[in-house]
């Protein structure tokens, strides 16, 4: 039972980052009011996008992240001229940017033979004697760079958020666009930026999947992670703090699933992998029953801001 | 010495024009970029700035197949000569545009009172499973089996749909996150069954046995055309009939527009709403029985793929116009039709398609900042 518990609680921070980033993500685009719908996409962007530099450059995979988050802040240009500049319909572009992704990612991963290739990713570290602590060092010392970096991009985040001007602007942004317009904030500038510096985190998010974890890119591997985040994000109300603690919850049932055909409690394959969805619908519903749904919700969240508008 | 005075004279010359060209109160004299809401806009001038928006879209997906390898003659052969002068290609193309006219329908009468369905996909896969589980359980009288299919696939398609409605007008659980959720759910429950107990047991292949011969929709006479055309064309007169005749479809517009004025005079907005959304639901079980009745025999994989996305395709292009909703359809199934030679003689993977589709809906959603914007240029400064 203990070997299971270490396995269980070793194996949980890969599982959790990439929720944690893309929930981070997910924070800093919601908080300036815009819906980003697209990060399902925007994971495979930043996944082939990794492989890709991986599988063309060489084995350099802090590298290859850092091309994740650029190629995903790219992409997401397109999505932020769309939703910020022509102001479409959130839900429509982020929907379409998918689908998009998607399309796009299996298109070039195929014509440039990236998908479905093994390569050798982000190696966990080693930390000599405290690495080989019984329990403790398989947990918290023999962990990859990005594990180690999740801490401080919440505390970056948090930071960002509330201490800095350009923090206080992307909330007013995303409160009250027309307030903040009024009080000489660019409201367009602002939440494009956000929407790039989003896009950056959740291509991180995904490019982990491919170059942290699986070390191959397959197509879709995004699998439904990006639609968990951004239910993990209502859950968390926009908190990067407790976006932390919901990344390690749903990143410690995604690691338990593996485990528990392993120790020998029989449940159809299939059942098990819808588990993760069902357990996020379920946390959605208790959120909603708790009424903390609204609570916490950036008012302006999915409006877009024009100017000569009345409403 | 002489050439430093020349300098100072020319910039002091130029902050001089400078001031001459803006006045004491306005600062300098600029071209402005004015964002204006159109009220209105004429409908001839909508339509040309959709078909437009289609045409660019059209023209950057050409670009990109052309990029992986397309040559262009071929690309043109293939989606226009290939599909449109040979019947039976023709008649390919109708029978796919039947289940698409469904799903694009269903994906319409959702957005018509704000449920954004987006578990069309689930809906679907659970259609298709209750028609196949009807078909090869010989449920019934032989005469009545493909009613009872569609019957049984209505239900399961609107069953699949009750638990994210409740949760909508209960609690208020975002419908767009819970019904994709839902959809990876309804994969996992049809893997589930045709790797188990659903599985063909003739070769054991990820897939349920054949339909036999009386579960299948029979053909109407010309080339592969069988009765799921008819059925779909019937279902969007219907459907066309409801919104724009009856009193639900006018109680339907009302909860498009305003759902608090539509409370304020007593619209019955949850009865519509659930009424609406569980047709929706039912409408793609009904697509899924046209898949698995009528395409594909049997229960595969991947028989519901891309028609979810198509589905919300169809209806955003047809502005949730059910008549509009039959013609995009025909044309995203001309797409889904020229995508598969596409992908068997130049090996462009079949995610092509799903690419053309989501850039056509980027391209055509840009558009409408045209249709509701006006941009006005105006020079400011001077005249303050």
């Amino acid at each position: 039972m203990t070997a299971f518990l270490v396995n269980w609680a070793a194996a949980t921070p890969a599982f959790a980052v990439p929720f944690l980033f893309a929930a981070l993500g997910l924070i800093l685009s919601e908080r300036a009011g815009v819906l980003f719908l697209g990060v399902e996409g925007f994971m495979l962007i930043g996944a082939l996008a990794g492989a890709a530099t991986i599988l063309t450059l060489g084995p350099y995979p802090i590298v290859a992240l850092v091309v994740s988050m650029l190629a995903s802040s790219l992409v997401a240009i397109l999505f932020a001229g769309l939703v910020v500049g022509l102001r479409v319909n959130q839900v429509l572009a982020g929907l379409a940017m998918v689908f998009f992704a998607g399309g796009l990612t299996a298109l070039l991963g195929a014509t440039f033979g990236w998908t479905n290739v093994a390569f050798s990713g982000l190696p966990k570290l080693s930390f000599g004697p405290l690495s080989d602590l019984p329990v403790v060092g398989r947990i918290l010392f023999r962990q990859d760079l990005v594990v180690y970096l999740a801490i401080p991009a919440v505390i970056a985040v948090q930071y960002l958020l509330t201490r800095t001007m350009f923090g206080l602007k992307l909330r007013a942004v995303g409160e009250n666009p027309q307030a903040a317009d009024s009080a000489g904030v660019a409201v367009q500038g602002i939440r494009f930026v956000a929407v790039l510096m989003a896009a950056a985190l959740i291509g991180l998010a995904g490019g982990y999947l491919s170059v942290g974890t699986s070390k191959i890119f397959v197509d879709g591997m995004s699998a439904g992670r990006g639609w968990i985040a951004i239910a993990l994000v209502i859950f968390a109300r926009w908190q990067p703090w407790r976006a932390l603690g919901g990344a390690l919850l749903f990143g410690g049932i995604e690691a338990l699933i593996p485990r528990i055909s392993a120790v020998g409690i029989q449940v159809p394959q299939y059942f098990m992998l819808m588990t993760p969805y069902l357990i996020t619908l379920a946390v959605m519903v208790w959120i909603a029953v708790k009424k903390h749904g609204s609570f916490g919700t950036p008012a302006a969240l999915g409006v877009p801001h024009v100017r000569e508008e009345r409403r | 010495m002489l050439e430093r005075t020349a300098r100072l004279t020319d910039e002091t010359a130029r902050l001089l024009a400078d001031e001459a060209a803006a006045p004491a109160a306005g600062g300098p004299r600029r071209l402005r970029v004015f964002l204006e809401v159109r009220p209105a806009i004429s409908p001839i001038a909508d339509l040309l700035i959709l078909l437009a928006a289609v045409a660019v879209g059209v023209a950057l997906s050409a670009g990109i197949l052309i990029a992986a390898g397309v040559p262009p003659g071929d690309l043109y052969y293939e989606f226009l000569v290939a599909t449109l002068t040979d019947p039976q290609n023709l008649s390919a193309v109708m029978v796919r545009a039947a289940p698409l006219i469904l799903v694009g329908i269903a994906a319409a009468i959702a957005f018509r009172v704000r449920f954004w369905n987006i578990g069309l996909e689930g809906q679907i896969i659970f259609g298709g499973i209750a028609a196949v589980l009807v078909g090869l359980g010989e449920v019934g009288p032989p005469a009545v089996r493909l009613a009872l299919m569609l019957a049984a696939a209505l239900l399961a398609g609107a069953a699949w749909v009750v638990l994210p409605l409740v949760l909508k007008l209960k609690i208020g659980v975002n419908e767009i996150i819970s019904t994709l959720l839902l959809n990876y759910v309804a994969v996992n429950v049809l893997l589930h069954l045709i790797y188990g107990p659903l599985q063909d047991k003739i070769d054991n292949f990820p897939h349920s046995p054949e339909l036999p011969a009386g579960s299948r929709l029979p053909l109407i006479g010309w080339e592969k055309l069988d009765a799921g055309l008819p059925l779909a064309l019937a279902v969007a007169f219907i459907v066309f009939w409801v919104v724009r005749m009856s009193r639900g479809g006018l109680y339907m517009r009302f909860i498009h527009a305003n759902d608090r004025m539509a409370l304020a005079v007593g619209v019955p907005i949850t009865l519509v709403t659930a009424a609406t959304v569980l047709a929706s639901g039912a409408l793609s079980g009904a697509a899924g029985f046209l898949l698995v009745a009528g395409q594909e025999y049997r229960l595969t994989p991947s028989f519901f793929g891309g028609y979810g996305l198509s589905g919300i395709l169809i209806a955003f292009l047809a502005r949730s116009n059910p008549l509009g909703a039959t013609v995009a359809a025909v044309l995203v199934a001309l797409l889904f039709t020229a995508g598969q030679s596409l992908q068997v003689f130049f090996q462009i993977p079949s995610s092509a398609v799903q690419l053309i589709q989501a850039l056509i809906v980027l391209v055509v959603a840009a558009s409408e900042f045209f249709v509701r914007h006006r941009i006005r240029f105006a020079r400011t400064g001077g005249a303050r």
